[in-house]
């Protein structure tokens, strides 16, 4: 067997490539991944990180929230170790309209979604940081959910069911006979090595820039890019998630993720060149802020620790190039049925949310081009780590008297917490202080899920996320990557580069507290460290 | 308010850059590997607790809220508070006896008092202490203060007439140790004001203030002495227009911060009149009034900051008013912490670690050699006398032996 | 209280002032919201390409020794930077190549000290090198605590136990010609360094690690307590919240610990830092300089204030007060007749008195001198 010859060949490292991929080889696919740059780097690691219940949906789109509510219960189940079960709330406050509550409360409950109308005194004490002018108040089941934590176990799933993973590989063409794909070129941007691989059936799954593999194919898949702006504050105001009861609109989602929360966010058509750099503008920050602390006050006084934006990739389901017809729902594409191309399939649209069942539906396709009969088992089986419900069993299986870092692992990694090395006081210390992300909890990553700079880290892991936003953990990680790589000068630039692309996202917010944090982290590397 | 143009949280923990100076100064940290440090106990845990308070530590009980985080912060983040803060909410584990009866000042005063000699003598019997140490692990190389056969209220009772004679009155909360084990402090501080023309008056009833009741894990019983202490110091200085002074700085620190800051009892109202006598004292003599000192007066006086003096940043007047007298030789003794923290260095477990995070404070008293170690605070009196020998005296003690009653 | 002068900051510059108002017999207080920057400190004064006479007495007298030799001294990362004074124990080279071979020796798990990284940068040089870790029994304590593994920690424990350091350098050492420790020595005992040099037969050279900057808190420590032992008034974690000014001359400051007790005194000097140590403060609209008022040299338009490249030159940084040429501060252009400002929160608006420790040095001499000739002509 050659080792370049898969059953199915993945393009894109986001959610959907990961899922899809671990579907696959799941029912037995011999399955290749390839992605250009880390898992999670666009719109997957770029949202709010909400656990939709649908609630958002339902009034205008009313499939999309039957999807949402369904994938909701599980994700629940089969991802608890990324999930946040916070439930939410759609307040209505006194500038908007409480007629729309019904409306709303009726579409939700058509789409079998648990909308109940509680007191607005009620709502303040489920979430006290609420907007106390509230005139209404509807608790649907939202909740949050780690996409790079998510994402990170889906790849981890698919490579322990055999399934192989080449990150920082960029697809350079697709080999085509006739009306039929057959592999792709690619080149590592690492080493610059090239390779090709074969499979008889190619995913397309890179959100926006899909649209440009499937150029290389041959076909056309038409992308209408949307920039979307989210702010990150420093720490939890909410425990529940905060909407605003009314028609979808700007900076109307607050949304606790782990021990920060983000509000987002905006919606800006962009042209797909600029998918790969995109920035937040000051108007933007004004506005988050200003429609933020409507629904939460005190944001108006939290410091704030990140600006940062993602493109969601809103898709042209036909050929029509005028993207009249642009859709919000999942896109699954056989383009040998659309455009007569065989062995390629593209996954697009959708949401975070749907991701299981985008990857459902194209494994589906791919499995019957392939002639396979094997039932989906990814709505039922946990992922790796999710085997327990809650990270205060994982935690206390593992330790007698768990430490507060040890809890935060448990938290963060799920029953994989069980493989942080050994129980001595050299794995125990803190690489980040801020999250709390222990040695062996970074070597652990390192190990297990394909780590090449301190970037790809913090997405596993979540070192430099806090409110320091890296100016100790590192150049102490940076240490530990330069002894599992072997390379101190790679290590270097990495370190530079990542300190870079944390101040990207301070600067654009760089006021307060922001500011301080940022003249110290440069006078540490700079004057202290000499970097 | 604009948006964001202060960006200040509850408890400002937002405020911490993660600098890292607080772990320097903390003095647990020199000792108990085990304690996770100011900033992991305070800023750090917080934002993990705001997320779900699983997060919460039990090692925090290792906190002396000694308060020195604070003192060091850079970014005047209330680091203590937020460690203490947490406790408050999210450790609800019953307090053991020991620590009850050690937070229980107030009643153990009322109780022993009357019967103060055979307390006395039970509480220094070999015995007892190796009784106490091994049943309620208080260690036994540590002596209980003497309990005093009369209370400093009776006395001040007795007295009332001939305070009410001076024109100025000032209110005085004595607390526990000045009320049921050392009233010489409270006849002092009465001889000080009295020379400089001030009448000195109870509080219509107070309580103890409560300082050992928060950090023994009792802040219900802590909010209850609170608001009753509030209401007498209202009386004092609304209805009456008086200052209240104090000799103890743990007490004003935790009327003064505490109270609104861990416990939730406001005392806006209150707070500007409550001070230590040393700045009152300070304060008149800036103002024109004079003391007049005995000539011949001399002694070498070592003054250590109690940790909630340093809190307060008020050891000046206490320095600026010893070094006023004639005939002192002054030394300021480095900042630090004595290790006693209250009733935390009492606690068997303590022991060794409250000892060793003296052990410099005590180098440098020896060093010195003086006759007299100056201090604003009962427990740091009785940690300083027992591990370096030399006798420890409250700044108004001093200035009462120092100054000529005509 | 009343004060000949009152200083508001305690960092390097605060206390420099401090010290030389003190000597000359002014009674001075230093209002300080908590520790400082001296905390960070590289243990070299940039910026200062010359070695004033008049710096190292001072620093001498408080027992500082500092050592002038313009050349580069290695920093934490394994690169070089120039530098000409500094610390005694922090060694500045004629050129990068200051051995031919080089033991590197860290503690067993601290994270904070570079080794990898110097070896790196060493190797550059042309150097060898060779890591090797130590575990001490002494330090298992330390280790046992996740988070506490710090320089100040081990410091504290390295000023009781350096000589088993020494030993177990002395059996590690083989052929190389220097040993490269980590700055973690004479926090409290300020021979140990010079002890660690005396046992050790090769080149030692000490290393920085990431803050606590040990040779900063015992600059700190010094300095503090020879500003007291002159009989200056250090009032440590007070906070200056406003002045009483009135006609362009500061009568007196309200702090947050003494409230409605004021600082008065004739003279007040500025020294409260940059951003980090709220100097100066920022928000969405402005840059603002708290206490006082004082004008501040930055441009309106926020976008101007950041420079996209981390490693860049950062605009916000050059931002300061502004004063006149004798260091008084400006409020909407009049200079305070009492009042000084120096150190960082002059930011890069008086190049001419360099950056750094070389701004806050000799700004505050600058001051000082002022203050005293000031004084002089009065009498």
């Amino acid at each position: 067997m050659n080792p370049n010859e898969f059953d199915v060949i993945i393009i894109g490292g986001g959610i959907t490539g990961a899922g899809t991929q671990r579907d696959c080889a799941m029912r037995g696919l011999r399955t290749l991944l390839v992605e250009r740059s880390d898992i999670a780097t666009g719109a997957t690691g770029r949202n709010h990180g909400l656990l939709h219940s649908g609630a958002r949906y339902a009034v205008n789109d009313a499939e999309s929230a039957r999807e949402c509510i369904k994938e909701n219960m599980i994700l629940r189940r089969i991802a608890a170790h990324c999930i946040d079960e916070t439930d939410g709330l759609f307040i209505t406050l006194p500038e908007d309209d409480l007629g729309y509550q019904q409306t709303f409360v009726e579409a939700c409950q058509a789409a079998g979604i648990n909308a109940e109308i509680i007191d607005p005194e009620l709502a303040k004490r489920l979430e006290p940081s609420v907007n106390p002018e509230l005139i209404g108040a509807v608790k649907v089941p939202d909740g949050s959910v780690d996409p790079f934590r998510l994402c990170a176990a889906n790849m981890l799933d698919a490579k322990l069911h055999g399934g192989q993973v080449r990150l920082y590989t960029e697809v350079t063409g697709i080999i085509r006979e006739g009306d039929t794909v057959k592999g792709i070129h690619t080149r590592s941007r690492q080493t610059g090595e090239e390779a090709d691989y074969y499979a008889p059936v190619i995913v397309n799954a890179c959100g926006v820039w899909g649209q440009s593999i499937a150029e290389m194919a041959g076909v056309k898949v038409s992308m209408y890019p949307a920039k979307g702006a989210l702010l990150i504050f420093a720490h939890r105001v909410n425990n529940v998630v905060i909407n605003r009861c009314r028609k979808p609109s700007n900076a109307d989602i607050l949304v606790p993720g782990d021990t920060v929360c983000i509000i987002g966010t905006t919606s800006t058509r962009i042209p797909i060149e600029e998918c790969y750099n995109v920035a937040v503008t000051p108007d933007e920050v004004t506005l988050l802020i200003t429609e933020g602390a409507k629904l939460a006050p005190s944001l108006s006084s939290t410091r704030i620790l990140r600006a940062y934006a993602g493109v969601r990739p809103l898709v042209s389901a036909d050929n029509d190039p005028t993207g009249r017809n642009i859709s919000r729902g999942i896109v699954c594409l056989d383009h040998e049925e659309r455009d007569g191309l065989k062995g390629f399939v593209t996954i697009t649209g959708g949401k975070l949310m749907t991701y299981r069942l985008m990857a459902e539906m194209a494994t589906d396709v791919v499995c019957r081009k392939l002639g396979v009969d094997k039932p989906c088992e990814t709505a039922t089986t946990p992922l790796p780590g999710s085997e327990e419900r809650s990270y205060e069993a994982v935690a206390q299986k593992i330790w007698e008297a768990p430490s507060t870092a040890q809890k935060a692992a448990a938290s963060r990694m799920g029953t994989s917490a069980s493989r942080i090395r050994g129980n001595n006081p050299y794995d125990d210390a803190l690489i980040c202080e801020c999250e709390e992300v222990s040695v062996g909890e970074i070597n652990s990553a390192i190990d297990r899920l394909e780590v090449s700079t301190l970037t790809d880290l913090r997405r596993r892991t979540r070192i430099g996320m806090g409110t320091c936003q890296g100016e100790f953990c590192a150049c102490r990680a940076a240490s530990l990557l330069a002894k599992a790589h072997g390379c101190v000068e790679k290590e270097r630039e990495d370190l530079a580069h990542f300190l870079n692309e944390r101040w990207k996202g301070n600067f654009p917010i760089g006021w307060g507290d922001t500011l301080r944090e940022a003249e110290y982290t440069q006078w540490v590397y700079k004057h202290v460290l000499g970097l | 308010m604009k948006l964001q143009e202060y960006t200040v949280s509850k408890h400002n923990f937002e405020e911490c850059m993660k600098c890292t100076v607080c772990t320097a100064y903390c003095p647990v940290l020199q000792v108990n590997p085990l304690y996770p440090g100011p900033k992991q106990a305070g800023p750090d845990g917080e934002r993990l607790r705001l997320k779900d308070p699983y997060f919460f530590n039990y090692a925090l009980k290792y906190c002396l809220n000694c308060k020195r985080c604070e003192v060091a912060c850079p970014s005047g983040v209330n680091v203590a508070d937020l460690i203490q803060a947490a406790r408050i909410k999210y450790d609800h584990s019953k307090p053991k006896l020991r620590d009850t009866i050690l937070a229980s000042t107030d009643f153990m005063g009322t109780v022993a008092r009357p019967v103060a000699p055979i307390v006395n003598g039970v509480t220094k019997l070999g015995i007892t202490k190796s009784a106490m140490d091994a049943l309620l692990r208080i260690d036994r190389q540590r002596t209980f203060p003497s309990y005093s056969p009369r209370s400093f209220e009776s006395w001040l009772k007795r007295r009332d007439k001939e305070q009410a004679v001076f024109q100025e009155q000032v209110a005085y909360f004595h607390g526990c140790y000045v009320n049921y084990n050392y009233p010489q402090l409270g006849k002092d501080l009465v001889k000080v004001l009295n020379a400089l023309g001030v009448g000195v008056q109870l509080l219509e009833k107070e309580k103890c203030c409560g300082i050992a009741m928060i950090t023994n894990g009792m802040s219900e019983q802590a909010s209850k002495n609170a608001r009753h202490n509030m209401a007498a110091l209202r009386k004092a200085v609304v209805d009456k227009g008086l200052r209240v002074v104090t000799t103890s700085s743990s007490c004003t620190l935790t009327m003064r911060e505490e109270y609104p800051n861990l416990l939730g009892v406001d005392n806006a109202d209150v707070k500007d009149s409550l001070l230590m006598a040393t700045r009152f004292i300070f304060e008149k003599l800036e103002k024109g009034a004079t003391l007049k000192f005995k000539a011949g007066f001399h002694k070498k006086i070592a003054y250590h900051v109690p940790c909630h003096m340093e809190k307060m940043g008020w050891g000046v007047f206490s320095e600026k008013l010893l070094r006023m007298i004639p005939g002192v030789e002054f030394t300021l003794l480095d900042s630090a912490c004595c290790g006693i923290a209250g009733t935390y260095g009492f606690k068997k477990e303590n022991y060794a670690a409250s000892q060793a995070i003296g052990a410099a404070l005590f180098d440098q008293i020896k060093t010195v050699n003086p006759d007299v170690v100056a201090c604003d605070c009962e427990t740091c009196k009785w940690q300083i006398e027992m591990s370096t020998g030399y006798t420890v005296m409250n700044p108004i003690s001093i200035l009462a032996e120092a100054i000529e009653i005509e | 209280m009343k004060f000949d002068t009152v200083i508001i900051g305690g960092g390097l510059a605060g206390l420099v002032a401090g010290i030389s108002l003190q000597r000359e017999g002014r009674g001075t207080a230093i209002v300080s919201t908590g520790q400082n920057a001296l905390h960070f400190f590289s243990g070299t004064f940039e910026s200062l390409t010359e070695a004033p006479q008049r710096m190292t007495d001072l620093f001498g007298e408080a027992g500082i020794r500092l050592h002038y030799r313009p050349g580069v001294r290695l920093m934490p990362m394994g690169t070089f930077r120039e530098s000409a004074l500094s610390l005694e124990d922090v060694d500045l080279f004629p050129s990068p190549e200051f051995a031919r071979k080089v033991l590197i020796v860290n503690f067993m798990g601290y994270h904070d000290f570079f080794s990898s990284f110097l070896a790196e940068g060493l190797e550059k040089q042309g150097m060898q090198c060779r890591i090797r870790l130590i575990n001490l029994p002494e330090m298992d304590k330390l280790e046992q605590s996740p988070s506490e593994m710090r320089s100040v920690q081990i410091a504290r424990t390295m000023d009781r136990i350096w000589e088993k350091v020494v030993q177990e350098v002395r059996v590690l050492l083989k052929d190389e010609d220097a040993v490269l420790l980590p700055q973690v020595f004479g926090l409290q005992d300020t021979a140990v360094p010079g002890r660690i040099r005396q046992g050790i037969p090769a080149r030692v050279v000490f290393a920085g690690t990431l803050p606590p900057s040990v040779p900063g808190i015992r600059t700190q420590m010094l300095l503090k307590r020879r500003y007291e032992v002159l009989g200056g008034t250090y009032l440590m974690g007070d906070e200056a919240l406003n002045a009483h000014v009135h006609e362009g001359v500061v009568h007196s400051i309200v702090t947050k610990n003494l409230d409605n007790h004021y600082l008065e005194a004739d003279h007040f000097i500025l020294a409260s830092g940059g951003f980090f140590s709220k100097g100066l403060r920022s928000n969405p609209f402005n840059i603002t300089e708290p206490v006082f008022g004082l004008d501040v040299e930055y441009n309106q338009d926020r976008n101007a204030w950041y420079d996209k490249a981390f490693s860049a030159d950062q605009p916000y940084m050059q931002y300061g007060v502004k004063t006149d040429e004798t260091l008084h501060g400006l409020s909407d252009g009049k200079p305070f007749k009492n009042l000084y400002a120096i150190g960082s929160i002059l930011g890069g608006t008086r190049p001419e008195l360099g950056s750094g420790a070389g701004l806050a040095v000799r700004s505050a001499f600058a001051a000082a001198d002022v203050i005293l000739s000031e004084a002089k002509n009065l009498e």
